[in-house]
């Protein structure tokens, strides 16, 4: 039996940061995590964060981890490859992978930092090999660095399918398209452009209806949707893909929380089911704690501060020492950064838990666009996110995002000296150096480029508006390289063309790819309520459905859709589903080596 | 909404499923089940789903061999499959004085009409290579025993039910009874329904719906926990049980090992949590006893609860102090496999005064004046 004053469950970035602030106050804490390395969803990630500077925006997500860890002190015991995998009556239960053993703790706090899976949907041939969710797309592909596939449909227009778009240009895939039920983008509008710059089709108000393929997926039929989201006959439209990506969102993973009796509620704003928590991160269950997506989805720098207010909350329980000052001005941060228009939902989301409040913003956006001829940088950053790299890199502050993290970032041109390093910063690659008349007939645009291969100096490219429509030739006449960023391309273009170049072509590479598969079903699930299992937990016994290896980790959330589209309930009314430890199977022979390891 | 009927159950369960349904095949279809969950939420979707005719009682035995029979009509009755499997069950025992007790016990089901027969450990071994019979002293088998899939059983009669004209409403909880005399009026979480007869089959919470009319039924509810393994292939036949070794293990149709055993130190009580000892115990004695489990995996691990009498006996009929007021109840922990028989039995006696198939006469509550022989056939 292991003792710990706090366990931290999920080694992303809330649990990290709720150990650092707990065991910076002396709390003896012992996180454990079952991926291979800590950080969570930020080590799958390559590209740079956009948020709060002091939550380490701009930064590429695998280096945030890095940074967090060293931060943790040696009150701190990390378990990695180790699953909790059930917190019973009597203790909880770790199970070490490596060496197939469980091991049972006892911790006088918890804090649950377990984050969310993904949100599968319902289409024909959904089965087939070659469908995968965004998370394991990205776990291939920038942990394992292998490509699943040559040329992806996107499902889905958040962040997250946006973010994965680009990732998988940079691996050298192609993306046929992407497309999105609702009738507009879901993601950040700087994000958006990023992948439109390579000519990648958008389809607004468009679903996936088949896939296609025998053996694995060889196309995908996308259909447009009416106001109700249901598919228009006739407007089917076929991709030839090997692949199909789906991120249509996440879930929070509830399945310990509700073991140790946590409230389990319904707010849809917040992605689904959530276990209840106050301010302080703090849940109905006195000495557990929750953060980050696990307490609703949202963003890194928030799963942040949650985290620490979480850490904080719980030293201040233990040691007695008084932390509400360090406490509240986290909370004031919380507000600051949920107050724009992007946090609206979860504001809304988290208004059935506590107040919510909020703090003006600017909404006015640059006008200037700066002096003809002078070497400057255009910023086309026109949303309300909250994001404010560009500003904290300015050397010269002539970059003012003012008053909130949420206010649109403004350019003194007086200011400014033309260093270019806001460029390489901004993680929504929002930013462009022009300047006119450089030689006698050609403008310069400096563009920031992710992408491989980097041209090589004097190469002539294809140069590409802002829906990657080819517009001119163009010359590379200077790279300028940064480690583990962004290089930022100098384009010589023919004048008049600065205003329209964004971007520019090289000839691709081809990748070497591998593809594995998730299973889900669907004409049963409609059989069965047809014949009168409306019930989820009725239909869930009687198909068997989440009874295999997953735990129902992706299928509740699937069946718990098609129910409430076939019933017209809401899935609160729809039932939660009961959660069973372990988490993980666990072998026999594990549970015994347990056993024998504490005689 | 109708509000009226003749009768009322209280409880989705198996058992009051099966009365609903034994109710409208004998044409009595103004029937209402109320239910506080979903259909099979409570002991019945928790059980291992284990049906055996080996008892030490001989009610037992006619109840579960009349269950038999109706089990196997079941798929044909309800059109649903429900994973029925006669592969037989095999009960081990590794205590002298219950092994004694086994060769009367073999006896008295022989002469009940029992098709069963006493093994010696290495007859065992011959027959069930798998099984390590270290340190057993005596086997019983009877191969007509078996085990189906309880949420599908459970749905089976629900749904048969239905289809006959039974109305069946579920995440309706009863909350209070109120005997008026000619009838009951029953107030539920979704208001309130009245009729002329009421029936208790409220699993773990029998008592608590006894009270609500003070008819006091000597019962206390015990947790039990119950856990499934990953599914290999199909190859184990039997059910294995053992009373002295406190255990049972059986394969589902999709290859699934479902086992549990009891707790001696368990306190009555509701509680649905479970504990990491259960499954460390389990661990040791089932590898021990079943040595190709070590490399499967735990995938499940849940509790239910056994709704005990004090005779480990059920207590079925209608209150000898309250007219109309019927129940079903105290199966403790066979009241899977007992469902059948006793929904048919009850329905039978409330509409023609008696039953016709098996008596249920000497299994209501004022047997606890005389005295009665305790079942010991429970794990
Ligand atoms: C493609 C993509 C792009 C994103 N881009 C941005 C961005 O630019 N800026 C931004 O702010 N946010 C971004 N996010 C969101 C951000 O990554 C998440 O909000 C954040 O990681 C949430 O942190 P967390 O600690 O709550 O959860 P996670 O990072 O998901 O960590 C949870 C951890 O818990 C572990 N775990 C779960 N269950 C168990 C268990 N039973 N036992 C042991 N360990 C367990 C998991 O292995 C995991 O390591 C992005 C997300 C994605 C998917
Ligand atoms: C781990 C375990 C293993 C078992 N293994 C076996 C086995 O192998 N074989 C076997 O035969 N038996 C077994 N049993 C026992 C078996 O599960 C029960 O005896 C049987 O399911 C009882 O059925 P029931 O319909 O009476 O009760 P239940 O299935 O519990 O149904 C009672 C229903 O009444 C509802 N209810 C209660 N109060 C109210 C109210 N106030 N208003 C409305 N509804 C209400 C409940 O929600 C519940 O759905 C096992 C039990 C457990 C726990
Ligand atoms: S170019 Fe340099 S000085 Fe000008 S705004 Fe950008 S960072 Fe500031
Ligand atoms: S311009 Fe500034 S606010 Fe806009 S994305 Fe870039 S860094 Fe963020």
């Amino acid at each position: 039996m292991v003792k710990t004053q706090l366990l931290v469950v999920g080694g992303g970035p809330a649990g990290l940061c709720g150990a650092i602030e707990a065991s910076r106050r002396g709390v003896e804490t012992l996180i454990v995590d079952e991926g291979v390395e800590l950080g969570g969803q930020l080590v799958k990630q390559t590209h740079k964060f956009f948020g709060h500077e002091g939550f380490y925006a701009s930064v590429r997500g695998f280096e945030i981890a890095k940074r967090l860890k060293d931060q943790l002190n040696e009150h701190v015991k990390i378990m990695l490859q180790t699953t909790v995998t059930g917190i019973y009556e009597d203790v909880v239960v770790l199970y070490d992978r490596q060496n197939d053993v469980p091991l049972e703790v006892q911790a006088d706090y918890i804090l649950l930092a377990t984050g969310a899976s993904e949100r599968f949907i319902q289409f024909e041939n959904n089965h087939l090999p070659g469908v995968y969710g965004a998370g394991a797309v990205q776990t291939l592909m920038n942990q394992f660095m292998v490509l699943p596939g040559r040329r992806f449909l996107m499902v889905g227009s958040g962040n997250i399918g946006l973010i994965v778009s680009y990732q998988l240009l940079q691996a050298g895939a192609e993306v046929a398209a992407i497309v999105e039920i609702a009738d507009r983008i879901g993601g950040y509008d700087v994000h958006l452009r990023k992948i439109k710059r390579f000519g990648i089709p958008v389809l607004l108000r468009h679903t996936i209806k088949k896939a296609l393929g025998q053996e694995k997926v060889s196309g995908a039929i996308v259909v447009q949707v009416d106001e109700n989201f249901q598919p228009i006959e006739g407007t089917e439209k076929e991709f030839a893909v090997d692949a199909i990506c789906i991120a249509t969102g996440l879930v929070p993973s509830v399945e310990l929380a509700a073991m140790a009796n946590v409230k389990i509620e319904y707010v849809p704003e917040l992605g689904g089911f959530v276990p209840y928590r106050d301010q302080n991160m703090r849940t109905n269950v006195e000495n557990i704690f929750i953060a980050g997506d696990l307490a609703g989805i949202e963003e890194a720098t928030t799963a942040m501060i949650e985290g620490r207010i979480a850490g904080l909350t719980i030293a201040q329980s233990i040691t007695k020492a008084n932390l509400s000052r360090e406490i509240e001005s986290l909370q004031r941060e919380l507000i600051e950064f949920r107050s724009g228009p992007f946090s609206e939902k979860v504001r809304r989301g988290l208004a059935k838990f506590f107040p919510q409040r909020v703090v003006e913003y600017s909404r006015e956006p640059q006008v200037d666009s700066g002096p003809v001829g002078k070497l400057r940088p255009i910023i086309e950053c026109y949303e309300n996110i909250p994001c404010n790299p560009c500003q904290t890199s300015c050397p010269t502050g002539a970059i003012v995002v003012g008053g909130n993290i949420n206010s649109l970032p403004k350019i003194d041109y007086e200011k400014c000296t033309g260093c270019g390093i806001c460029v390489s910063k901004c993680p929504g690659l929002a930013i462009f150096m022009v300047q006119e008349n450089v030689e006698p007939g050609f403008d310069l645009v400096i563009v920031p480029y992710e992408m491989l291969p980097v041209p090589e100096e004097g190469e002539r490219v294809i140069a590409l508006d802002r829906d990657g429509k080819q517009v001119c030739e163009a010359q590379v006449i200077r790279i300028v390289r940064f480690p583990h960023k962004t290089n930022l391309v100098h384009l010589k273009v023919p004048a008049g063309y600065a205003t329209r170049v964004r971007n520019f072509r090289v000839k691709k590479q081809e990748n070497v790819f591998v593809c594995k598969c998730e299973e889900v079903t669907l004409e049963d699930i409609e059989k069965a309520i047809d014949l009168g299992f409306t019930d989820y937990e009725e239909l869930r016994r009687y198909l068997r459905i989440g009874m295999g290896m997953c735990g129902g980790r992706t299928c509740r959330s699937l069946v718990l859709s098609i129910l409430s589209r076939k019933l017209g309930k809401s899935p609160e009314e729809l039932l939660k589903g009961h959660f069973r430890p372990p988490v993980m199977p666990t072998k026999f022979e594990s549970i015994l080596r347990g056993e024998s390891n504490e005689d | 909404m109708k509000t009226e009927y003749r009768i009322i159950i209280v409880g989705a369960g198996i058992v009051g499923c099966s009365i609903a349904y034994h109710l409208a095949k004998f044409g009595e279809s103004d029937v209402l089940v109320l239910e506080k969950n979903y259909i099979s939420s409570g002991s019945t979707g928790r059980c291992a789903g284990g049906i055996r005719q080996q008892w030490s009682s001989p009610h037992n035995v006619l109840l579960a061999m009349r269950s038999v029979k109706l089990f196997e009509r079941m798929r044909e009755e309800t059109g649903f499959d429900i994973e029925y499997r006669q592969g037989g069950y095999l009960v081990l025992s590794y205590d002298e004085q219950e092994a004694a007790q086994f060769e009367e016990n073999v006896k008295m089901q022989k002469n009940l009409g029992l098709n069963v027969e006493l093994l010696t450990p290495n007859q065992v071994k011959q027959r069930f290579e798998y099984v390590n019979v270290e340190k057993v002293l005596l086997a019983t088998f009877c191969p007509t025993d078996g085990h189906a899939n309880p949420h599908l059983a459970n749905f089976a009669y629900a749904f048969a039910a239905r289809k006959l004209g039974v109305t069946i409403l579920t995440h309706t909880e009863v909350l209070a009874i109120e005997p008026t005399g000619s009838k009951f009026k029953v107030h539920t979480s979704r208001g309130r329904f009245e009729a002329k007869i009421v029936v208790n089959a409220a699993g773990a919470y029998a008592g608590q719906v006894g009270s609500m009319v003070n008819v006091n039924l000597p019962l206390e509810s015990y947790r039990h926990q119950i856990l499934v393994t990953e599914p290999i292939r199909n190859f184990f036949d039997p059910m294995l049980i053992s009373f002295s070794g406190n255990f049972y293990i059986r394969q589902t149709k999709h290859g699934h090992f479902i086992m549990g055993q009891g707790d001696k130190d368990e306190r009555p009580g509701l509680n649905y949590n479970v504990t990491f000892k259960f499954e460390k115990d389990l661990a040791k004695k089932m590898c021990w006893l079943l040595p190709f489990l070590r490399t499967l995996r735990v995938v499940r691990h849940w509790s239910g609860h056994y709704n005990m009498s004090p005779d480990a006996q059920p207590i079925i009929g209608e209150s000898p102090e309250l007219a109309n007021f019927y129940y079903a109840v105290g199966f403790s922990g066979h009241g899977f496999m007992l469902a059948p028989a006793v929904g048919e039995a009850l329905a039978e006696k409330v509409l023609f005064g008696e039953t016709k198939h098996v008596s249920i006469a000497e299994l209501n509550v004022d047997r606890f004046e005389r005295s009665t022989v305790r079942e010991t056939n429970v794990v």
